[in-house]
């Protein structure tokens, strides 16, 4: 799957790197100084890059982790965001990344230690106030998880500071270290989706929703707490029965008591982001929906989607109580 | 393109080149040369992943995006000839063609194949311009291999980088300003992605200003049902 893996020569000897190098005995490896000089780098095609994606293995300096903007949360006064990867072995069409990186390599950065200390720290600011950690901004939380070994390495600073709590956004079914190990409180394993039709259409090499379903389901059964993500939600002409379809699937099967909380917020991207992502998918059907530009942003016009907003948020409230429910503030 | 030795011969080749023909950011750009290398045997092949320019130390890194046959190899450019072979391959031109190029073209499309000419039992003084003919000759099947893979790169970014069908018809026949021009190139791809089996031309044939076209193919996108799905 990985066949190129650049390395920066700072942590080529480290202990994360040696082991991740030994999972990948036949890929072409090539030393570099900082990551940067290769993932930063203009005159890259993302759209190219990501039929063969390499892995760069690197360390993260500053800005480990950083405040989410403020209309996000589930819950808490104090909302951090953090990303021990760049990118996703996804490739979902609608996805920010693809306007934000230059590249569509993944990047890992292996000193989770340090990622550690910054968090212990925040707490620290903080005192005993709870606050919130967000993984899979910049990348899906799970997918990489049998080279990464990411939450292995993470749940257990958890487990010591119940004031915290860790959300591992993703959509992917690689639940098995979380299955093998006791399930902690203040973990949300919170699952993306959109209806199956539409996961089809646009969430490219992603697990189906089915798939999806099931892993939540063995979590569930595991005694791990989940979050429903309905961000971002795609307009289409039947977009009230494919979302119908999408709430009675997932609530008929689901225990309410282990869902933590459900989030949305409708289809938007910066307008830059939007622009790249249109000139790299000339031909996608999503960029030819009913889209306008406002304040910098480009999203669906207000009527649309407060219309979708409002249905979707009236079936969520038949299933979870209002306290679980945190929809995104648009920012059109 | 014979660039002849050294940086400044290949960068000004590059730019020859792409002053001569007016290339586009979708072809492909391919240095083939020849290198020494300390223990690699003369006659052998190397596909470039990573160009050091010794002087000015500054890298860049080859995007193979493709299946290959040929091992790869880190390559330093230097300014002048060298016979203390070491373990990277070296050569006088690579640095100045991936430099020149990458400002013209796409990373993924620009390559370097190297043959070894010369490594620490087989000097360069025992190389002529014959020998290396005959290098590069021997190494014809595993540069058609590589042009072939990038030619089918290369078709894929002309398409995602062509205009919309009718765009250039349009705008000789009605006067559009720059602006317009955008918001009729962006309406365009829209229109071929929801309506391909409907003729643009006949929509918009009877109107007299492009306010009218763009407001016409705004009105029948707003107007029609978006489905996203198959």
């Amino acid at each position: 799957m990985i066949s190129t893996i650049y390395i920066e020569e700072e942590i080529a000897e480290h202990p994360r790197s040696r082991a991740i190098l030994e999972r990948f005995p036949d890929a072409e490896i090539i030393a570099c100084e900082r990551y940067g000089e290769i993932f930063n780098r203009k005159s890259q095609n993302f759209r190219l890059q990501k039929k063969k994606p390499a892995l760069i293995l690197a360390k993260k300096h500053k800005g480990l982790v950083l405040s989410t903007p403020k209309q996000y949360g589930i819950g808490a006064e104090h909302n951090y965001y953090f990303s021990h990867m760049l990118n996703c072995l996804y490739d979902c069409r609608y996805c920010f990344l693809q306007g934000m990186f230059q590249s569509a390599h993944y990047v890992l950065f292996v000193n989770y230690e340090d990622f550690i200390d910054e968090m212990q720290s925040v707490l620290n600011q903080h005192n005993n106030d709870p606050v919130h950690f967000f993984s899979g901004y910049d990348c899906d939380s799970l997918a990489l998880e049998p080279v990464t070994h990411f939450t292995t390495t993470f749940l257990p600073f958890f487990e010591k500071n119940p004031q915290s709590l860790l959300e591992l956004r993703t959509k992917s079914t690689q639940t098995r270290s979380l299955l093998k190990r006791e399930p902690i409180k203040n973990c949300v394993i919170a699952f993306s989706f959109t209806p199956d039709k539409i996961a089809t259409a646009l969430e490219h090499k992603a697990p189906p929703v089915e798939k999806r379903l099931q892993a939540i389901i063995d979590l569930q059964n595991a005694g791990w707490t989940i979050g429903l993500r309905f961000d971002p939600l795609i307009y289409t002409r039947d977009y009230i029965e494919e979302y119908s379809t999408l709430f009675n699937t997932l609530f008929s099967k689901l225990n309410p008591d282990l869902v933590h909380s459900v989030s949305l917020g409708g289809f938007r991207l910066p307008k830059d982001y939007y622009r790249k992502l249109e000139k790299l998918y000339p031909d996608e059907k999503l960029f030819s929906s009913p889209l306008i530009e406002e304040n910098n942003s480009i999203g669906y016009p207000a009527d649309i989607r407060n219309d979708m907003l409002t249905f979707c948020k009236n079936i969520i409230l038949q299933h979870v109580p209002l306290e679980k429910f945190y929809p995104c503030h648009e920012t059109i | 393109m014979i660039t002849g030795p050294g940086k400044l011969n290949t960068a000004a080749a590059v730019t020859y080149h792409h002053a001569r023909i007016g290339t586009q950011p979708a072809d492909c750009w391919l240095n083939i040369g020849v290198a020494g290398h300390k223990t690699i045997p003369v006659g052998e092949a190397r596909l470039i992943n990573k160009i050091t320019d010794k002087q000015s130390n500054a890298t860049w890194y080859p995007q193979i995006i493709f299946k290959h046959n040929v091992s790869c190899a880190a390559l330093i450019t230097l300014d002048k000839p060298s016979a203390t072979y070491q373990s990277s391959l070296f050569d006088m031109e690579a640095s100045a063609f991936y430099q020149m190029a990458i400002r013209l073209g796409t990373a993924e499309m620009i390559h370097c194949l190297k043959v070894i000419s010369d490594n620490a039992s087989q000097t360069m003084s025992s190389v002529n311009a014959s020998d290396v003919k005959q290098m590069i000759t021997a190494q014809l099947e595993t540069i058609n291999d590589l042009v072939e893979n990038l030619r089918t790169f290369s078709h894929e970014l002309a398409l995602i980088n062509a205009e919309p069908e009718h765009y250039q018809t349009i705008i000789e026949q009605w006067h559009f300003t720059q602006s317009e021009r955008r918001q009729l190139f962006r309406l365009l791809r829209q229109w071929t992605t929801r309506f391909s089996d409907q003729e643009v031309l006949s929509t918009i044939d009877r109107h007299k200003t492009a306010q009218a076209i763009i407001r016409t193919l705004e009105d029948q996108m707003k107007n029609t049902d978006f489905v996203i799905h198959d």
